[in-house]
């Protein structure tokens, strides 16, 4: 290992969670096949964003606050199923999540007893904990979402996902596309984007399937700023170790392990400058699959449905865009390096895009509804090819404009601002 | 892309090249078993029996109001003759060496996902060939995934196992693997370079038992002659020149035919996988993997039609393995489907041909383990396996 990874990886591992000794016991009183996630976390403390570290903390705050016996109550279920799925005889890893770890567990027949079980024991405990901290007051959050002008959507059928909450806008046609003139402008544009005092750069998220807004928009951001375009040769450099995984569990777990604290230094994108949560967000996305190796839009989705997980930002904005079509013969090795194993040149394929965008544009949306902080956010989905948006918002706070309106991006963000 | 596109997007000379290929490869397998293979005829069954196992499909993209319109074949030109099954359940491992195992043997498979270990209870093939003293070009899985390994084509159960499996063939993994191994050779695919696959596939082919490929093809002397793989490499050159879309199911599906017309095997199951791309989060890729599987389908039911072999002797199984994850799952929707939902746990199945005399939709629940069954009724196998599977309601058993 090089130096500057050996300074990342001390950096990563400095302790600065006092109770870590505690923790670490309190979670081996839970059975196994429960333990690698909370494990993995503590590890990884430092990665955290801060709404994991303070969940993990008000967890294992709570779990430490049951009594031995209570525990024993409600983990005996646990216990039982363990012992009926043979875990004992496994080669389970209690240290880490591992590939072999969950193969072995979806494959057992008491596999969905087995969820049901996790969940009970999650929900006890962190009933627990919102006796010990209630929770805050929630804040409105915003999502916003950019079909850009190349991918040509069907008026008829764009909408078709999102039927059941919402309704749809017209948008007045500018000098520069919509989703451009929304978050730039006078006053500072879009609020939220800008750097405010005290406040997380995980509290908003800036993912684009090319590198726009970013570079145009809110380039002074110190935002968690992700384009799948800046991000090119570290993908090809990591699409290539990750295409040497054997077909064997245990040799994959090998090689993913080594893949973290490998020096990417060098194929890292200035922007991404010394953030080593970031970088370890961008190797565990890519580690986790969905695409995000292989598709611009597949990587907006799998990135803000990831940062809705982790860090449940107040505002989360992904811009979509064109991926090439499947080259000829090569396309059957999509999982390749289109451009190492064809000389042909990409050719855009902006129908399939609008296809796939319009849908994992909705899958964003999806992924905040998991959330209760999401429960009252705003949404707005434009497509800059149908001047036409999709607006989400508590029925008390949806704008009155009519469809025959073209609203301005003014009058969006001044509404989006309201949300703050 | 509308229908008509899909439905003409393949160049006929493109076509006509993989046609070659696949020819030229089962003829090479033909040629491996040497004279004694091609005197002795070894006995077959009466009936034939296809199996057609289509990957993930949800039921929303496929047999529903919107999705009708990405199977125009199955729906419009199969379903009037089939007897349907609307509602068939995989309540096993929705991963693809599990439920393909679990087809094939009428139980549950619980293993290793990449198809480490074999099955542990016999599947069809070995149960057939054992019974029914079926010489091993009577028994094919060919396959498009390459989830699977050769491992699929028999159990680990001592009294039956390999001596009695099937010739396990992935052709897809074959474009493949040449694609990856000359770019790993620093030879890039270029439109007018016909040298920089053929040394791959030549050397792929050339292995004792297509090491790398996992095939598993008329035991372990599976070895190709030089003439013939000659011939191969020229079509699978001239495949890689044109500049037209590939699929690697349309190949799957010509070395299946050319199969069927060089040994009229009794008992042939055909894995498609393009829809898989699902996994990397193309939506419209998903769908233009459906939509070929339609064809091919249909393809493959015509090509029954027209066979001696074939025609009104066969019993034809069509189904997805699984559905995909539900919109808005944890798991990620339609790229994966491993969701405890009906959206991937509820499929269909389709009957076809001789079982099927009388067209109908049977709503009565099903399983995939239920094929098993029903194949074992239709050969009147000794042992039926899973005796706790109903057989099929609505075929002619």
């Amino acid at each position: 290992m090089s130096e500057s990874a050996m300074k990342d990886t001390n950096d990563l591992n400095s302790t600065t969670l006092p109770q870590r000794d505690q923790y670490r016991a309190a979670i081996t009183r839970l059975p196994i096949t429960m333990r690698p996630t909370l494990e993995q976390q503590l590890a990884g403390w430092e990665r955290l964003f801060p709404y994991e570290q303070n969940r993990l903390r008000a967890f294992l705050d709570a779990l430490q606050a049951f009594s031995l016996a209570a525990l024993e109550v409600l983990t005996q279920p646990m216990r039982e199923i363990e012992s009926r799925m043979g875990v004992q005889s496994w080669h389970f890893t209690a240290g880490s999540e591992t590939m072999e770890n969950s193969s072995l567990l979806a494959r057992s027949e008491y596999y969905a007893e087995w969820r049901s079980c996790v969940q009970r024991i999650y929900e006890a405990v962190e009933a627990e904990a919102r006796k010990i901290a209630p929770t805050q007051p929630q804040r409105t959050r915003r999502i916003v979402l950019i079909l850009p002008a190349n991918l040509p959507l069907e008026a008829y059928s764009a909408w078709a996902h999102w039927e059941g909450r919402g309704r749809k806008i017209s948008l007045a046609q500018g000098s520069v596309p919509f989703g451009e003139a929304l978050l730039s402008g006078p006053q500072g544009g879009l609020h939220g984007l800008q750097d405010a005092a005290g406040v997380d750069s995980s509290d908003c998220w800036i993912i684009d399937a090319e590198n726009k807004i970013h570079a145009s928009v809110a380039p002074s951001s110190t935002a968690c700023n992700l384009s799948y375009a800046t991000l090119q040769e570290f993908r090809e450099h990591f699409l290539a170790e990750v295409n040497t995984i054997p077909k064997n569990l245990q040799a994959a777990d090998e090689i993913l392990a080594a893949l973290r604290p490998q020096n990417w230094e060098r194929w890292w994108p200035a922007s991404l400058g010394n953030d080593a949560r970031l970088r370890n967000f961008v190797v565990d996305l890519f580690l986790s699959g969905n695409g995000a190796l292989i598709f611009c839009n597949s990587f907006v989705e799998w990135a803000a449905s990831e940062a809705l997980r982790r860090a449940r930002p107040a505002t989360l904005v992904a811009r979509f865009g064109m991926r090439a079509k499947p080259k000829a013969f090569t396309g059957i090795a999509i999982f390749e390096n289109q451009h190492r194993i064809s000389s042909l040149p990409d050719v855009d394929d902006p129908e399939g895009s609008a296809i796939d965008a319009q849908l994992l544009a909705r899958y964003i949306w999806l992924s905040a509804r998991r959330y209760s902080e999401y429960d009252s956010a705003y949404l707005v989905c434009i497509s800059e090819s149908l001047h036409a948006a999709w607006l989400i918002a508590p029925d008390n706070k949806m704008p009155d404009w009519k469809l025959e309106d073209a609203v301005s991006a003014e009058q969006v963000r001044a509404w989006l601002n309201t949300a703050l | 892309m509308s229908i008509t596109e899909n439905e003409t997007w393949m160049q006929p000379n493109r076509r006509q090249l993989l046609k070659s290929a696949a020819v030229l490869l089962v003829s090479a397998w033909a040629n491996a078993q040497g004279a004694g293979f091609a005197q002795i005829q070894p006995p077959a069954l009466t009936r034939k029996i296809i199996v057609v196992a289509c990957g993930g499909m949800r039921r929303s993209d496929t047999f529903s109001a919107t999705g009708a319109q990405n199977i125009p074949h199955l729906y419009r030109d199969l379903l009037p003759q089939s007897v349907f099954y609307p509602l068939v359940q995989n309540a096993g491992v929705t991963s693809h060496f599990n439920t393909i195992s679990s087809i094939l043997t009428g139980q549950w498979q619980r293993l290793d996902d990449w198809g480490k270990t074999a099955p542990v209870s016999p599947t069809f093939f070995e149960r057939a060939r054992k019974q029914y003293k079926l010489g091993q070009e009577q028994a094919w899985l060919i396959s498009s995934n390459k989830a699977l390994s050769s491992k699929i084509g028999a159990s680990s159960v001592r009294e039956y196992g390999a001596a009695y499996g099937a010739n396990v063939v992935f052709p897809k993994q074959l474009l493949i693997n040449a694609v990856v191994r000359a770019a790993a050779g620093g030879r890039p695919v270029q439109s007018t370079d016909r040298s920089s696959v053929q040394p791959e596939i030549e050397a792929m082919l050339s292995r004792d038992n297509f090491d790398g490929l996992g095939w598993s093809v008329f035991g372990d002397n599976s070895v190709l002659e030089p003439k013939t793989l000659g011939a191969i490499e020229g079509a699978i050159a001239e495949l890689v020149r044109t500049n037209a879309p590939a699929t690697g199911d349309e190949f799957t599906y010509l070395v299946s035919r050319e199969v069927m017309r060089r040994f009229a095997p009794s008992l042939l199951v055909v894995t498609f996988s393009d829809m898989e791309v699902a996994h990397f989060g193309s939506y419209a890729m998903h769908l233009a993997g459906i939509r070929t599987v339609d064809r091919l389908v249909y393809e493959l039911w015509n090509e029954v039609q027209t066979q001696p072999a074939y025609k009104d002797k066969t019993t034809l199984f069509v189904l997805p393995e699984f559905g995909r994850d539900a919109d808005g799952s944890s798991t990620n929707g339609f790229f994966n489907h491993r969701q405890n939902d009906p959206s991937t746990r509820m499929t269909w199945m389709m009957c076809l041909g001789e079982a099927a005399r009388k067209a109908q939709i049977i709503e009565q629940p099903a399983a995939h383990t239920s094929v098993y069954a029903a194949i074992s009724r239709l050969l009147d196998l000794e042992k039926s396996g899973d005796a706790s599977q109903p057989p099929l309601a609505g075929l002619s058993l």
